[in-house]
C-alpha cells in the first residue's frame, strides 16, 4: 500500500502558509493546513483552523480533545464523510480534498473502516448482512460476500452469532459486529470514534484488546477520545484543543 | 461543534480530474449495479415486510386507483362490444337506400327529409338492374301491429314486409324449424309468414318451434299461415330482437298500403366492393331524383351503412367516458399521493439507516435506487391486486346488466404499467431527498 515507487502526486507550487510542509508522500494519511469553517448566520466559525500531520502505515493512533475541541470534526474529515474548507488531504496517495460526493463515497467503502460510539449496525439485518453491506456497495458477488463477511466475523469471534440480529447480541458483540463490519474490506485505516463509550468497562478493555490485536496484524487504526486510559493503549497521542493540534507525541 | 449546521464554506472544484476519476470508477464498479439492485430490492421487501400497516395502507391506495381504471375501461370496453356487433349484424357489406336516415337530429333535418320523394318499388328495379357490383339486393318496409293467436295477444310486433327472399340473407337471420318462403310465393300476397321465437313464446306458450308450423297468427285482423321460426338473436339492452314477423312485401303492400317509403338493402360480395356498390348506386338514384354531380341541393335520398348507429352511439358516449376516464384517472393520482406521502415518512423514519449505508460507501445513486424500488414494488404489486379488483368489479357489473365482460392483455399491462409508473414518479422525490442527505447529518439522527 505504502509503496513509495507509486508516482507521487503532484506538490503545490505555492505554499499558502510558510511552515507548512509539502505533503509527505510515503504517509498513508497526509494533511496538510486543514480548516474547517462553519456558518453560523452572519458569523463564521471555524472547527479546525490549520491542521497538519501525518500518519504512517501501520501506526496506532489516538486523537484526544475535550468536546468542542475540533476532534470530531477532525475526524469526520479523516473518514472522508466531510470535506475540509481549506488544505489538502492525501489518503493513501489520493487527494481526497478534490473528490466529489460519490467520489468520497467511494473511498470511505475502499479506504476506511468505521466503528461509531453508538455501533450503528442496521436493526433488521443479521450480523452477516451487517458485516456484508460494505461489499455490496464494493460490488462483490455474492458467494465471496459470504466468504468474506463470515471471515470477518471470525476474526473478532463472533463466527457463531452469523445469524443474530443486533437487538439478540450484548453490546460488546454489537460493537465486535460493527468492527467486523470496519474490516471486510481491508481499508487502509480503521477509524474508531469514542468506541467504548456505550459499554462498561470490562467490555471496554475486551474491545481495546481486540484493536490491540487487529494492530498487531498490521493495520493502522486512529482512535477518537476523550478517555485518557483508551487513548493510552495507543502508540501516538495526538492531542487537539479549540481547531489546532495542542501536542502530537509517541508514547511506546 | 455537534450542534452546528451544515452550511459549509464551497470547495474547490477542480473538473479537469473528474472524468478520468469518473472512467476508473466506472470500471472498477462495474458489478456494482446487480448487487445493489438486488440489495435494494432486498430492503425494499424487509422495510415492507416490517411495516405492515403502512404497506397495506400505500397498497390501498394504489389498489383503489388502478381497479377503477380497469373497472372503467373493462366496462365501457365490453358495451362498446356489445353496441359493435348489435349494429353490425348485418355485416359491413350491407348499406341501405331510403328517404331519411335512420338518425335524424333536428327539426329542420326532419322537414328537408319529408320533402323528398319516397322510395319506391321502383327505385329498387332500377337498383336491382344497374348495380353490377351489388351482390345481394332486396327492400324492407316496417310496421309496427298488435299480432293474436286464440285469445294470446301481443301489441307492437315488428312486422316487417321484405322482397325477394334474399333479404333474410341481408338481414342475416337463420332457420329453427320449417322453411322461408320461396321467391313465388313472395310474389303472389300469400298470407304466409316467417316469426321470431319471441311470438311462439308469447302467443303459443313456448311449444317446439316446429308445432307451430301450418297454424296461424292474426296480424291487424287477417290470418297469416306461419311456414318458418327463426333462430333466436337475443337482447340487445333489454329490448327483444325476437320480437318480429316476416311476411312478403307484396302481402304487406296489400295489407299495410303502399304509401309508405321503402328502404332498399344492399350487400355487396366482399367489405372492399363496398364503396364501388356506394357509388353505382348513389349514381343511379340521382338520376332517378334527377340531380347531377356537384349539385349542392339535397340528393333527394339517404344512403347510409348500418355504422351510422355505431357512430351516433360513439358520439353520444365519448364525452361520458371522457368524464370516466378522468375519474378513474383522479383515484389513480389520489393513490399516487398516498404512495409519496408514504415513501416521505419511510425516508424520514430511516434517516439514521441512510446515513449508516453512506458511511460505509453507499453513493447517491444506491440509496435513490433502493428507495425508488421500494415505491415501485409497492406501487406494483398494488396495481397487481388492483387489476384482478378491477375485473372482479367488472364482472360483477357485466353480470348485472347483462354484456360480456372482455379481459385483455393490454388492460392488464395497462393497469400494472401505470401503477409503476405512479410509483417512480410519487417515488422520485422522496428518494431524491434520501440520496441528497449529507452522511454526518443523517447519522446524528435518531
Amino acid at each position: 500500500m505504502s509503496d513509495v515507487t507509486l508516482a507521487s502526486p503532484p506538490s503545490p507550487t505555492v505554499l499558502p502558509e510558510p511552515p507548512v510542509r509539502a505533503h509527505d508522500a510515503s504517509a498513508l494519511i497526509s494533511m496538510r493546513d486543514i480548516w474547517k469553517t462553519y456558518e453560523m448566520g452572519t458569523e463564521q466559525v471555524h472547527a479546525l483552523h490549520g491542521v497538519s500531520f501525518d500518519v504512517p502505515k501501520g501506526e496506532y493512533i489516538a486523537i484526544i480533545g475535550p468536546s468542542g475541541s475540533g476532534k470530531s470534526t477532525l475526524m469526520n474529515l479523516i473518514g472522508c464523510l466531510d470535506t475540509p474548507s481549506k488544505g489538502e488531504y492525501w489518503l493513501n496517495v489520493k487527494n481526497v480534498s478534490e473528490m466529489d460526493d460519490d467520489e468520497l463515497a467511494r473511498i470511505r467503502n475502499q479506504e476506511v473502516g468505521f466503528v461509531f460510539q453508538t455501533f450503528n449496525l442496521l436493526a433488521r439485518a443479521t450480523a452477516l448482512h451487517n458485516v456484508e453491506l460494505p461489499l455490496i456497495y464494493g460490488g462483490i458477488g455474492s458467494s465471496r460476500r459470504h466468504e468474506m463477511a463470515k471471515e470477518a466475523l471470525r476474526a473478532v469471534d463472533l463466527a457463531d452469532r452469523v445469524t443474530h440480529r443486533p437487538n439478540e447480541l450484548s453490546g460488546g458483540q454489537r460493537q465486535r459486529v460493527a468492527i467486523a463490519r470496519a474490516l471486510v474490506n481491508h481499508p487502509s485505516i480503521l477509524l474508531a470514534d469514542e468506541p467504548t463509550g456505550a459499554l462498561d468497562t470490562h467490555t471496554s478493555m475486551e474491545i481495546m484488546d481486540l484493536f490491540g490485536r487487529l494492530h498487531g496484524e498490521g493495520n493502522t487504526i486512529i482512535v477518537v477520545t476523550h478517555e485518557h486510559d483508551i487513548a493510552a493503549r495507543a502508540h501516538r497521542v495526538i492531542s487537539i484543543r479549540d481547531g489546532l493540534i495542542e501536542k502530537d507525541e509517541k508514547i511506546r | 461543534m455537534q450542534r452546528l449546521g451544515y452550511n459549509e464554506t464551497p470547495r474547490q472544484s477542480f473538473a479537469s480530474k473528474g472524468s478520468a476519476v469518473l472512467a476508473r470508477l466506472r470500471r472498477t464498479f462495474r458489478f456494482l449495479r446487480v448487487a445493489a439492485l438486488w440489495e435494494a430490492f432486498l430492503v425494499a421487501l424487509g422495510s415492507l415486510r416490517a411495516n405492515k400497516l403502512r404497506t397495506s395502507l400505500t397498497l390501498m391506495g394504489i389498489v383503489v386507483g388502478v381497479a377503477a381504471v380497469i373497472a372503467v375501461v373493462t366496462i365501457i370496453k365490453g358495451l362498446d362490444k356489445t353496441v359493435a356487433t348489435t349494429f353490425s349484424s348485418q355485416g359491413s357489406t350491407v348499406f341501405t337506400v331510403s328517404k331519411r336516415p335512420r338518425v335524424i337530429t333536428s327539426r329542420e333535418d326532419f322537414i328537408k327529409f319529408n320533402k323528398r320523394k319516397d322510395v319506391v318499388l321502383d327505385d329498387a328495379e332500377a337498383i336491382f338492374r344497374a348495380c353490377t357490383w351489388c351482390w345481394r339486393a332486396g327492400v324492407a318496409a316496417n310496421t309496427a301491429e298488435p299480432v293474436k293467436h286464440k285469445d294470446q295477444k301481443s301489441e307492437n310486433v315488428n312486422v316487417r314486409g321484405i322482397t325477394p327472399s334474399a333479404m333474410f340473407d341481408i338481414d342475416a337471420v337463420n332457420i329453427d324449424a320449417g322453411r322461408f318462403w320461396t321467391d313465388n310465393e313472395g310474389a303472389t300476397a300469400h298470407e304466409i309468414c316467417v316469426v321470431g321465437t319471441d311470438i311462439v313464446q308469447n302467443l303459443f306458450g313456448g311449444i317446439a318451434p316446429d308445432r307451430t308450423l301450418g297454424q296461424n297468427v292474426s296480424i291487424a285482423g287477417r290470418p297469416y299461415q306461419i311456414v318458418g321460426v327463426l333462430q333466436a338473436q337475443g337482447k340487445i339492452f333489454g329490448a327483444s330482437r325476437d320480437n318480429l314477423i316476416y311476411i312478403p312485401y307484396s302481402t304487406y303492400q296489400k295489407n299495410f298500403g303502399a304509401h309508405s317509403s321503402l328502404v332498399v338493402f344492399v350487400k355487396t360480395a366482399s367489405a372492399d366492393q363496398l364503396e364501388e356498390a356506394e357509388d353505382q348506386v348513389r349514381t343511379i338514384m340521382r338520376n332517378r331524383r334527377g340531380k347531377t354531380f356537384g349539385d349542392d341541393s339535397d340528393e333527394g335520398f339517404t344512403l347510409e351503412t348500418s355504422d351510422v348507429f355505431i357512430d351516433l352511439y360513439g358520439k353520444a358516449t365519448s364525452n361520458i367516458y371522457i368524464v370516466t376516464y378522468l375519474v378513474a384517472g383522479v383515484s389513480l393520482f389520489v393513490g399516487g399521493i398516498v404512495v409519496m406521502n408514504i415513501m416521505l415518512v419511510s425516508v424520514t423514519e430511516r434517516t439514521k439507516e441512510i446515513g449508516i449505508r453512506k458511511a460505509i460507501g453507499a453513493r447517491r445513486k444506491d440509496i435513490l435506487t433502493q428507495f425508488l424500488i421500494e415505491a415501485v414494488t409497492v406501487a406494483a404489486v398494488g396495481g397487481a391486486i388492483g387489476v384482478l379488483t378491477g375485473f372482479g368489479l367488472a364482472y360483477v357489473i357485466s353480470f348485472l346488466i347483462g354484456f360480456p365482460l372482455l379481459v385483455s392483455v393490454a388492460s392488464v399491462l395497462l393497469g400494472v404499467g401505470m401503477s409503476s409508473f405512479v410509483g417512480v414518479i410519487s417515488g422520485l422525490w422522496p428518494a431524491w431527498r434520501a440520496a441528497r442527505l449529507h452522511p454526518i447529518e443523517a447519522l446524528r439522527a435518531e
